[in-house]
């Protein structure tokens, strides 16, 4: 299926800074897009940002993934104990005591499958189906995507983070899991590290929302300019 | 098909927002939906399952708790074992657990206490989860919920594979009998089985030996041995007690090897493998 028209009403109704990025988790070395090379050695946030902002289109599998904390919550290779148990985060000082910090990480969202690799495009030009759409937005595109979230059925949203590992169990991770969006401030590896800058707010999108929240926009537009 | 979403972590009311936003949104509304929550965290839950016409179930887990919604009205498959002879239970339930989808519930009724008991082990050791057991009336049951088998830490071994010895061959019916049961309970609790016929044992492989040996209740063991072997176990014959029997590759039974006694040590040794002997 072609995103290629939502993408690019999306990011004009917005007026997104880059693409929104699909992402997909491969099962297998089969599972990924026919022409689609590896990328270079880096972090999950990079690999969405260098999408995003370059428009680059490739995958990692545990090799190419540098943060081993993103790789393994999306079930790339497995979690590094000292990530798993907490005891990194309680050194670098995020959690007050040891039980924090492990009641954080265990409570985070971790994929229970395991996977061969993650695939990154831009949305406009995926060759893929999506397991999710990353979108980097200032809190006021991140308002505007939430009105439209709730346009068709209403309700309220809930979003959750913890301000770790946000990119990937965050906006990837917990959206695949429940099938609806969630919204993550970040965390000091995406925003040191990848270049999430001070104003924006990362979300994770259902695919099959965006036809919807596109929908919504327009009307948004229209009654609101 | 039952989806499984992780909330941990997220407090009341958040957790209900958070269940409502997920139920609106299900592929298949027929679908049930277990939330694992921190403890607490189920507050609102009810009025969700209410406003989507699901029926709330909430269980206490050692470090979560479970709200389980599932469609109001929707029916659990059932099976009734009562009178089914030892292992025949057991295989039937296995079977039936083999194919449902991870979330999916089976309610078994018997009107042995023993046999509920006795699924009731099983079903634990095929790593799925006895949810509800007791009686109702003159009927025993319990309700058995189809999970994931969790894989061990590699500081444990797990002893998911089971190699059954058999010594005595068609000789001993009872015996002959007993391997391949045990073998087919086995196989439907989701182990690994590998079966070595050794000294008389390899008797049992000789093709048509093993026509001639019917128990009253069950199949006939040529063919309790060939769904073994379909069911995926592995089966050798000592090659040495064979040679004393004249008996050749050739004799045995399709999907029976010869292997030497390297291979019967190496599988004795293994201690992935529970060892039964016969």
């Amino acid at each position: 299926m072609s995103y290629e028209t939502t993408a690019t009403e999306l990011i004009e109704l917005l007026g997104l800074k880059g693409s929104p990025v699909a992402v997909k988790l491969a099962k297998t070395a089969d599972d990924v897009p026919a022409g689609y090379a590896k990328v270079e050695k880096s972090r999950h946030c990079q690999f969405v940002q260098d999408a995003r902002l370059k428009g680059a289109a490739g995958y990692a599998t545990a090799d190419e993934h540098q943060c081993k904390g993103g790789a393994g919550v999306m079930g790339i290779g497995p979690l590094p104990e000292h990530l798993a148990n907490g005891s990194t985060y309680h050194k670098l000082g995020n959690f007050k005591t040891a039980e924090g910090a492990l009641e954080t990480v265990a409570a985070m969202p971790k994929s229970t499958e395991k996977f061969y690799a993650s695939v990154y495009a831009p949305l406009e030009t995926a060759a893929f189906e999506p397991d999710v759409v990353v979108i980097v937005a200032t809190p006021r595109q991140a308002l505007r995507l939430t009105q439209a979230s709730l346009h068709a059925h209403g309700g309220r949203v809930s979003s959750d983070y913890s301000g770790i590992q946000s990119i990937c169990a965050d906006a990837v991770v917990a959206v695949i899991q429940r099938g609806v969006p969630n919204m993550t401030l970040g965390c000091n590896g995406s925003r040191k590290n990848s270049g999430i800058a001070e104003d924006e707010v990362i979300l994770g999108i259902p695919p099959a929302h965006l036809d919807g929240i596109v929908e919504a926009l327009k009307i948004f537009k229209e009654k609101w300019g | 098909m039952a989806k499984t979403v992780s909330a941990l972590g997220i407090k009341a009311p958040n957790a209900s927002i958070l269940a409502d936003n997920v139920v609106k949104h299900l592929d298949d509304p027929a679908e049930t939906v277990v939330f694992l929550l921190s403890p607490g965290a189920e507050e609102g839950m009810e009025a969700v399952a209410g406003k989507h016409g699901y029926t709330l179930e909430i269980t206490s887990a050692e470090n979560h708790t479970e709200a389980r919604m599932t469609p109001t009205g929707s029916t659990m498959e059932e099976i009734d074992v009562s009178g089914d002879f030892c292992p025949g239970p057991v295989i039937t339930v296995g079977t039936i657990l083999a194919t449902l989808p991870v979330g999916e519930r089976l309610k078994v009724t018997s009107t042995s206490a023993d046999s509920i008991a006795d699924i009731a082990a099983a079903v634990e050791s095929s790593g799925s989860k006895v949810v509800k057991q007791g009686a109702d009336g003159e009927k025993h049951y319990l309700i058995a919920e189809k999970a994931e088998k969790q894989e061990s830490s590699q500081a444990v071994v797990a002893r998911d594979r089971v190699l059954i010895a058999q010594s005595n061959g068609i000789g001993n019916a009872e015996r002959a009998y007993a391997t391949f049961l045990f073998a087919k309970a086995a196989q439907s609790m989701g182990k690994e089985v590998t079966v070595f016929l050794l000294m008389d044992g390899v008797s049992m492989a000789r093709q048509g030996n093993a026509a001639v040996v019917k128990h009253p209740a069950f199949d006939r063991l040529d063919h309790l041995m060939d769904e073994v072997i379909r069911g995926g176990a592995t089966v050798y014959a000592c090659e040495m007690s064979a040679k004393f029997r004249g008996i050749g590759q050739a004799d045995l039974v399709d999907g029976v090897r010869l292997a030497g006694a390297a291979t019967y040590i190496q599988l004795l040794s293994d201690p992935a493998n529970a060892v039964v002997n016969f």
